[in-house]
């Protein structure tokens, strides 16, 4: 690397804060950004105030046993407006908005760490195999086209027999591991695709003939103009492995009960849509806001990112 | 974004105009969804699981067996409205006096789907095939009281040396090593029913594909195609022709719950098997006349590692069960018994079914600071419990995690202990099951094999392997097989309870409910029972196209 | 070109075998096999069984027959389904899964490239917006809701159409616009960031400033270029949808792979997965052999 940290410096800053300024004037991406954040505030602080308020925490069956049924939103066992339950509880008489909360800590953690490790890997993978074309394209691609076709499942089941049992901590990482190891594969082959189209443009060939390195190439100057295409995959990625996560969880991976998400949640709530609705709407809805507002953020940053933008 | 509200609008005014259907029509009518008969004397019913093949003796599960009480037959059959043993190929028939010898009188007029009559030879050919090494069926194990017939299966022995005799065309005799005094009702299960000698030796394996595969029940079969559906007609050539009043019944392998409740509420099937109705929905259900519910013989049971800390100390043990308010867990799970047992309750007339342990949290935590969780001043502390040794598993299912999560919470509130739940995939979890790799309790659930509290009682016995538990002394064990030698069944039925109170005061095993048959039918369908097998048979079953007698319940069954 | 095509076509074989090869020893590691059952069966019976279908040979001799299985294209009898050969499984399943699968990405497509390319010609209209918010509801709304959901307004709301089961072409609308839904939102957005990438490149300035029509610079230059994500993601997505999806399948409880595929797993049916990831690796590499020779079509500037 011929790169000296006076050059670093001065290309990240005026990237970065270019796009911060761009972003800044991108209302929807605010907005959006303000609801996901209301998110992530809500659903880390949420759980402990509704226990202080109404003594329900995402697991608790209440000891009466004419409880433990589904109440509609905002309705008292006696059938008047209370806000004891906002989103109403579900057949075992949990607080509903008590689990959507948590299971929005699980949800947005999966999906933002899962997206990420399949950017980091997906964008590396790819780039290297579309710019060094040939032979080392060839291999890294048939290695792609592999992992597509091993049976994921199996995967998940011999993972499980190996490295199951563990804390729950331990159980996370797993989940990651389960996640991460699928959804790069198609992250990959789109940003291959991207630099095989870009690697013979005139600043790519400018590039190699004033000698910039293989890999300053590949980090300075196609990744970057691949970013629109990735940006927009990285936030449809997000609600894939949130999705992804309750199929998981039902080979025993993923959340264990009581515990839950809003993947898990929407499963459970979709069996009992005809009588009560509620059960699948909460969640579904709240997981609906959130991941438009992720988008609204992505597509905000692309358009801040983009390299073609920049001089406008 | 406007349409994006549209769509939402759309949306929810449909979702509202569905909840609102449904209670309405709750109210006022008394059935579920569209009831439009089908035309002419028509059947279709959702099976479970695909089939795993149209042979008896090889495939071991419900879904199969549903099916096949329309296409095969055994010496005898189930009662259809009390699951008690009923004659079919066989008439009658005799036992000796230690309940080691039974003979059987064949009906002279029953025919294979081909027209050939059936003799005591079939008979003798179906079970030494069941038992071939190279058949090797799974539940060829259910014949090894029959002599000869475990060395045969194990490759010890020979056909020839089995104690299946063809006294003459209609006259069979079985010999047993051990007495079976529920052999009669054990003889109905799939594995005895009888199997076409000519088709199999010609074709093979090929034998069940539907061109030409032969069956000896009241239907056979006309098309399948898996994963789609299966029909059968009415079979000209059955013994019992004459009361068989369905001319066709469609058998469609729906797995999804949610799929099979739409499909009944659209009318698109007829009625649906057991354990269907998703718990949620049986509030709602139980009004209407749709809904079938009757005790099962079946038990629901979590197993204790007893070779493991902390669940190896019989203290901890009971003090675990003790701490579950069953009859909570009956109210919770809307479809079940409570059970303390280990029999499924009120299936068995004359059986004096023991009581295990009661509700008692106090006791249970005295137990458990006997068992030296206790602090200083001599008190149950939860602190000192090792809560990191114990779990919950189960295998992945909703009505299985909802248990979990209840026994879970009362767990928690009685002995303030926080037991992790660990959902597993099926054969995983079977796995650690039987090698006893599980940590505290794992579910385990048993649909009887037959009518007799041996079947379930039997569980623990094992020769073969472990039985999840670790568990199985020889007292009880010989206390289970004396209890055979007894000829009179009162006072057999009282052995077998002695053996079940040592087993319950050994509490390997924490009972949880007996099942409900939870299922559904449209007012139409008459003739089909709710009974504690959920089983049906189909030759009774008919489809009433006279509306006003939809809501008169079904008259009394003649059977011969 | 030729070349090209040959070399990955040879490539394939050995692919597959090292697809099914991992595959196999997947199996035998995970816990449990096909016979385990809530009761355990007598240790006789297992051997039994293992001696019926060759479980007793040593694992090399089990190895070379199922890849010699696979060479020839035969895979033997499921253990499960038992005297069902696992090649008439897949002759009856496929062309079911793979109907529901061709039609649901071809309106996906239809649907998804008109969309986003409008989207992307008009951006930041109002246009825009709402097909993007359209699009963003499509992927928020997993399958396995989407479909209960239009079966609620479809076969129990309105009752026009049936709810599942596979019959006429009735049956294949609901699937076939439930599995589209998630695709459809893929393609339209993939298509206009695409799409606005390449209208701003120089080759798309050089011809407009040619005074070429638009129409003419839309259909002629940007589409082309704009599509490659598209394409990109087209070759993984057609595959897994011709070769089934479980959700769809068992919602609408249709005979097709997916269904097949998932049990098998569940069950440790070992000749009927290998039978079906054979399959599907094939249908991904001549999927994917597919998208890199449109590659070198759409965009002038690939060069193998």
């Amino acid at each position: 690397m011929l790169t000296t940290p006076i050059e670093e410096d001065v290309v990240g800053t005026s990237l970065w804060k270019d796009a911060w300024r761009r972003l800044r004037k991108n209302r929807l991406a605010i907005i959006g950004m303000v609801i996901v954040t209301i998110v992530i505030v809500a659903s880390i602080v949420g759980p402990p105030i509704i226990r202080l308020l109404t003594g329900y925490t995402y697991d608790s069956i209440p000891n009466d046993s004419a409880l433990i049924k589904s109440f509609p939103p905002f309705t008292a066992p006696d059938g008047t407006f209370s806000w004891a339950h906002p989103m109403g509880t579900d057949i075992a008489g949990r607080d509903i908005l008590a689990r959507v909360l948590l299971g929005g800590r699980i949800s947005l953690m999966v999906g933002i760490i899962s997206t990420l490790v399949s950017l980091v890997i997906g964008i590396t993978f790819g780039a290297t195999a579309g710019y060094l074309g040939g032979k080392v394209d060839e291999v890294m691609m048939r290695i792609v086209d592999v992992l597509y076709a091993i049976p994921y499942m199996m995967v998940v089941i011999v993972l499980l027999a190996f490295f199951g049992g563990q804390s729950p901590l331990g159980q996370l990482f797993l989940l990651f591991a389960a996640l991460g190891a699928v959804s790069w594969l198609t992250m990959a082959r789109i940003v291959r695709g991207q630099v095989i189209s870009l690697k013979n443009q005139e600043f790519i060939l400018a590039a190699r003939a004033t000698g910039v390195s293989t890999w300053k190439i590949i980090a300075r100057h196609l990744v970057p103009n691949t970013l629109g295409p990735v940006i927009v995959y990285a936030t449809l990625t997000i609600p894939s492995v949130m999705l992804l996560e309750a199929f998981l969880s039902f080979l025993g991976l993923g959340v264990q009960a009581p515990l839950a998400s809003w993947g898990s949640l929407a499963a459970d709530g979709i069996q009992n849509i005809a009588i009560f609705p509620w059960q699948l709407l909460c969640p579904g809805v709240t997981m609906a806001i959130t991941l438009f507002s992720l988008n609204f953020v992505g597509d905000g940053l692309r358009d801040a990112l983009d390299p073609q933008m920049r001089k406008s | 974004m406007k349409i994006a509200a549209r769509v939402g609008l759309l949306v929810a005014s449909a979702l509202t105009a569905l909840s609102c259907n449904s209670t309405t029509s709750a109210k006022s009518a008394l059935y579920f969804g569209k009831i439009e008969p089908p035309q002419g004397q028509v059947m279709r019913y959702i099976s479970g699981s695909e089939p795993e093949s149209l042979d008896p003796q090889v495939s071991t599960g419900q879904p199969e067996a549903r099916i096949y009480l329309a296409l095969y037959e055994g010496l005898t059959e189930y009662h259809p409205v009390t699951g008690q043993v009923i004659p079919a190929i066989a008439e009658r028939w005799d036992v000796n006096a230690n309940n080691t010898e039974f003979t059987f009188y064949l009906r002279q007029t029953a025919r294979w789907s081909n027209g050939d009559p059936i003799t005591a030879r079939d008979f003798v050919y179906s079970l030494r095939r069941g038992l071939s090494p190279a058949l090797a069926a799974r539940s060829a194990y259910l014949a090894y009281s029959i002599k000869g017939a475990q060395a045969y299966n194990e490759g010890k022995g020979r056909a020839e040396d089995i104690g299946i005799q063809a006294v003459d065309d209609y006259t069979l005799k079985i010999t047993l090593t051990t007495p079976v005094p529920y052999l009669t009702g054990l003889v109905a299960h799939q594995f005895f029913r009888l199997v076409p000698r000519k088709a199999i030796e010609k074709h093979g394996d090929a034998w069940t594909r539907p061109e030409n595969i032969v069956t000896c029940g009241a239907f056979k079969v006309q098309s399948w195609r898996a994963y789609d559906r299966l029909i059968v007609v009415r079979d000209p050539m059955y013994w019992d022709a004459g009361v068989v009043k369905l001319d066709q019944i469609t058998f469609y392998p729906v797995e999804d719950t949610t799929t099979q409740m739409i499909l009944y509420k659209a009318g698109e099937v007829d009625a649906v098997y057991n354990h269907t109705v998703p718990y949620a929905w049986v509030d709602e259900m139980r009004r209407l006349k749709d809904y079938m519910d009757k005790p099962e013989n079946a038990i629901e049971y979590y197993m204790l590692n007893t070779k493991k800390a902390p669940t190896n100390d019989l203290r901890v043990r009971r003090a675990f069960n003790m701490a579950i308010d069953k009859d909570a867990l009956a109210v919770y799970r809307r479809v079940v018994k409570p059970l303390t047992a280990f029999t499924p309750e009120g299936i068995f007339p004359g059986y004096p079914q023991p009581r295990g342990d009661p509700f008692d949290p106090e006791k249970a935590r005295a137990l458990l600071a006997e068992a030296g969780y206790r602090d200083a001043n001599g008190k149950y502390d939860p602190k000192k419990f090792p809560v990191s040794d114990m779990e919950i598993s189960f295998n992945t299912n909703e009505p299985n995690k909802q248990t979990a999560e209840f026994v879970q919470a009362q767990w928690k509130k009685h002995l303030q202990l926080t037991v992790p739940l660990k959902n597993v995939e099926w054969k995983t979890f079977l796995d650690s099951r039987a090698k006893l790799e599980y940590k505290g309790a794992a579910r385990a659930g048993w649909v009887g094999d037959y009518m007799d509290p041996y079947t379930f009682l039997d569980l623990f016995s094992t020769e073969f392997g472990d039985n999840g538990t670790g568990w199985s002394p020889p007292e009880y064990v010989a206390m289970l097989r004396e209890a055979n030698t007894e000829h009179d069944p009162a006072k057999r039925y009282e052995r077998l309870a002695r053996a079940e109170v040592f087993l319950l005061a050994a509490q390997p095993i924490i009972p949880l409910y007996t099942s409900g048959s939870d299922w559904l039918k449209k007012p139409f369908v008459k003739g089909m029972y709710a009974n504690p097998l959920t089983l049906h048979a189909w030759k009774y079953v008919y489809i009433e196209h006279d509306r006003s007698k939809w809501d008169i319940d079904d008259p009394p069954l003649s059977t011969n | 070109m030729l070349r090209f095509i040959v070399r990955r076509l040879i490539v394939t074989v050995p692919m597959v075998l090292v697809v099914v090869s991992l595959t196999w020893a997947l199996i035998r590691l995970a816990p449990g096999n096909f016979y385990t059952g809530e009761k355990p069966i007598p240790p006789a019976i297992q051997k039994n069984l293992r001696e019926k279908y060759g479980l007793d040979k040593p694992w090399y001799v089990q190895y070379g027959k199922m890849v010699s299985n696979t060479l020839h294209g035969d895979f033997g009898l499921s253990l499960k389904y038992q005297g069902q050969p696992v090649n008439t499984i897949l002759r009856n399943a496929l062309p079911v899964s793979a109907t529901v699968g061709l039609l649901a990405y071809l309106l996906a497509l239809v649907v998804g490239i008109v969309s986003g390319t409008l989207a992307a010609l008009r951006q930041n209209s109002k246009l825009d917006y709402s097909s993007m918010a359209v699009a963003m509801l499509g992927i928020s709304v997993p399958n396995f809701v989407l479909g209960p959901m239009l079966v609620l307004l479809f076969s129990l709301t309105w009752y026009v159409l049936p709810p599942a089961l596979w019959g006429g072409a009735k049956h294949l609308i609901l699937p076939v616009l439930t599995l589209s839904g998630v695709y459809m939102a893929y393609i339209a957005r993939l298509t206009r960031s695409g799409m606005l990438e390449v209208l701003r490149s120089n080759y798309i300035r050089t011809a407009r400033a040619k005074g070429l029509s638009e129409r003419h610079v839309l259909m002629h230059h940007a589409l082309r270029g704009g599509l490659l994500p598209v394409v990109s993601f087209s070759g993984p997505a057609l595959a897994f949808l011709v070769t089934g999806t479980v959700v769809v399948e068992r919602i609408f409880a249709l005979p097709g792979l997916g269904n097949y595929f998932i049990n098998a797993n569940f069950n440790r049916d070992e000749p009927l997965i290998i039978g079906i990831v054979a399959f599907i690796s094939i249908v991904i590499l001549l999927f994917n052999l597919l998208v890199d020779i449109a590659y070198g079509f759409i965009d002038p500037r690939v060069r193998y």
